[in-house]
């Protein structure tokens, strides 16, 4: 590193903030981490001592809904994370400066913090006809995010486009959209899906970085298990109305107005891991199935192409070619083998019918084992 | 493995009938645990995919879904054992309870499911089997064992959401992103679940069929073990040695 930063209560102390401002900062960014209270030293001594990490934000074919989500963090403040805790030195859709300047600044950062910075990727890249359906300052991104990544410490994959593929990628996929860890795969990858996802959880995970000087406990998917370690149906307020069998089954119908369970209404809860039904939206208000709206599973791989929102496995079978649900393929076959049963049956009794009057009476002992 | 044949013992001298053990009690027991196992998980699967009944009143008062997913967890927990209990008779249990292993590479275990498929579809009787014929062999070895291993190993992923973490997330918690995700392996265990309909329709029309044909006591078999057979109506299943 080039030059020391300053630590993040070095910044604090130079903005007016007194020492116990910042205690009760530390101690609700424990707790947004999910950290015992013992931990609130750890965390204080590292907001104390560590310089603040240099980060690049690059935007790709993406809706910029992430980082709609992340200025609206709560706990802590969006303004705390970028002002403070992190050095946010290129987001290009929110710094002030524009044009060759902004794209001198990424390079310069990516020379003098190498190996140093973090590389928060919003969006992902098409990677058909060499990457020309996403250009960002006259570079395809594809080249950008493989040039950036090379000498980044580690990546944060933001939303359900850089973790997953999210719409772009969606059958047909016409641009070949391809989520970061397909086309980076000699860095190690924190994927923070959702779309977009919880503003708590973004900053969550930044802390969490900058804190431990390392990336929190992943999961298979490389998602942070501290958010995305269990379902939202293990954590939904409605789960009561599950078990006891009380389904909404229209949008006006009594079940709705008591609350009941939005399972039949194509609520993928039950398979989708995110923290919306503890960690909520716009600092704790609610989240979707709070306001009654079925959960879409918009942290989970491929959402888009699970058919309807509001149909509960309304998808076709995983076999290519056929465009009907396991429903409608299992009940055909069952017919069609009845059937061929069925046919069989009856030629084998139209045949011994057939000999019985041809005048060979069939041999009740069957004993040379042949139909005659 | 099953490859050797051991020779009939057949009584010298011995006329009509003869009766043979040809189903450990392990392999019965076995095939009846699956069996129930199989109708209890299809149909409690049936509700759990699209739940139609829909108690009134308190919730508290009710456990309906729950109940159902208990009955669900329990059949599955029944034929993994059941699946377990049968692999042990296939290395350790008798001759038939060995067989039913697709011989790929054996030129005779082709050439009897050829005949078995001929046979059915020209409606010519054959000879009587005292193991599982080629045919039978191979649609077990499809339907039940790897169709069958395939339910019990997304069914333990799915199982696995509620506790992660846990022993069944570690066993068979790769399966899920191994998928796509959990919608894909909700999607696959549910389109799966059909194939045993399919099966059990081709399996009961056979064993009835075969039954009125052979006159071998194939159904009664699976419940005391013998089959009967007659003195020169034996097909040796020739690949097995």
């Amino acid at each position: 590193m080039s030059e020391r930063l300053p630590s993040t209560y070095a910044v604090l102390e130079q903005h007016g903030v007194d020492r116990r401002t910042f205690f009760k900062y530390c101690t609700s960014l424990a707790a947004i981490m999910g950290l015992e209270a013992s931990m609130v030293p750890k965390v204080m001594a590292a907001m104390e001592t560590k310089p603040r990490i240099p980060v690049i934000w690059l935007h790709g074919l993406e809706c910029t809904c992430c980082s709609e989500s992340f200025i609206r963090s709560s706990h802590p403040i969006a303004q705390d994370i970028v002002l403070n805790m992190i050095s946010l030195d290129y987001d290009d859709t929110l710094q002030a400066a524009a044009g060759e300047q902004v794209e001198e600044i990424r390079k310069k950062i990516m020379k003098d913090y190498k190996g140093q910075y973090l590389l928060a990727v919003e969006g992902n890249a098409p990677t058909r006809d060499g990457g020309v359906y996403c250009m960002v300052a006259g570079q395809s991104f594809l080249d950008i995010l493989k040039e950036t990544a090379a000498d980044a410490k580690a990546i944060v994959a933001w939303g359900a486009c850089a973790s997953y593929g999210c719409v772009q990628n969606a059958r047909p996929n016409p641009t070949g959209a391809e989520p970061v860890h397909k086309i980076i795969t000699n860095k190690p990858i924190i994927n923070v899906p959702g779309c977009p996802p919880i503003s708590e959880v973004m900053t969550g995970v930044l802390a969490y970085i900058l804190t431990f000087d390392q990336l929190p406990e992943l999961d298979r998917t490389g998602r942070p298990k501290m958010f995305y370690g269990q379902r939202i149906h293990d954590k939904c307020y409605r789960r009561a109305f599950f078990d006891a069998g009380q389904f909404v089954e229209t949008w006006d119908d009594e079940g709705a107005r008591k609350g009941w369970c939005l399972y039949k209404m194509g609520c993928r809860g039950p398979m989708t891991y995110n923290s919306c039904p503890t960690v909520k939206w716009n600092a704790g208000t609610s989240f979707p199935i709070g306001s009654g709206h079925p959960c879409i599973g918009c942290s989970e791989p491929n959402f888009w192409d699970h058919g309807p929102f509001y149909e509960r496995m309304a998808d076709s079978v995983p076999l290519p070619g056929i465009e009907a649900t396991p429903d409608q393929v299992g009940k055909t076959l069952a017919v069609l083998t009845g059937a061929g049963v069925t046919a069989h049956l009856a030629s084998y009794w139209a045949r011994r019918a057939g000999k019985r009057v041809a005048g060979k009476p069939v041999d009740p002992e069957n004993t040379t084992g042949e139909v005659k | 493995m099953a490859t050797t044949y051991r020779s009939l013992e057949i009584v010298p001298g011995e006329t009509g009938y003869g009766r043979k053990y040809v189903w450990q009690a392990p392999v019965r027991l076995a095939h009846w645990i699956n069996a129930l196992a199989v109708t209890a998980l299809f149909l409690t699967g049936l509700y759990i995919a699209n739940p139609a009944l829909a108690p009134n009143g308190e919730a508290a008062n009710h456990f309906v879904m729950g109940t159902v997913r208990e009955i669900h967890f329990v059949a599955g927990y029944a034929l993994l054992f059941g699946f377990l209990l049968r692999i042990y008779c296939f290395y350790f249990g008798n001759n038939y309870s060995r067989s039913g292993f697709p011989f790929v590479w054996r030129k005779e275990w082709w050439a009897d499911l050829r005949a078995q498929a001929m046979q059915y579809l020209r409606l010519e009787r054959g000879h009587v089997h005292l193991g599982h014929n080629a045919l039978a062999g191979l649609s077990y070895t499809f339907f039940v064992i790897f169709l069958g291993w395939c339910q019990i190993l997304t069914g333990m992923a799915l199982y696995s959401e509620t506790n992660p973490g846990g022993f069944w997330d570690r066993l068979t918690g790769w399966v899920i992103p191994l998928l796509g995700g959990s919608y894909m392996v909700h999607l696959w265990h549910h389109t799966i679940a059909w194939s045993f309909v399919v099966f059990t329709i081709i399996h009961l029309y056979i064993v009835f069929f075969d039954s009125h044909q052979f006159r071998n006591g194939l159904i009664t078999s699976i419940i005391s073990g013998y089959k009967f057979y007659q003195k020169g109506d034996l097909d040796h299943d020739r690949w097995l040695s």
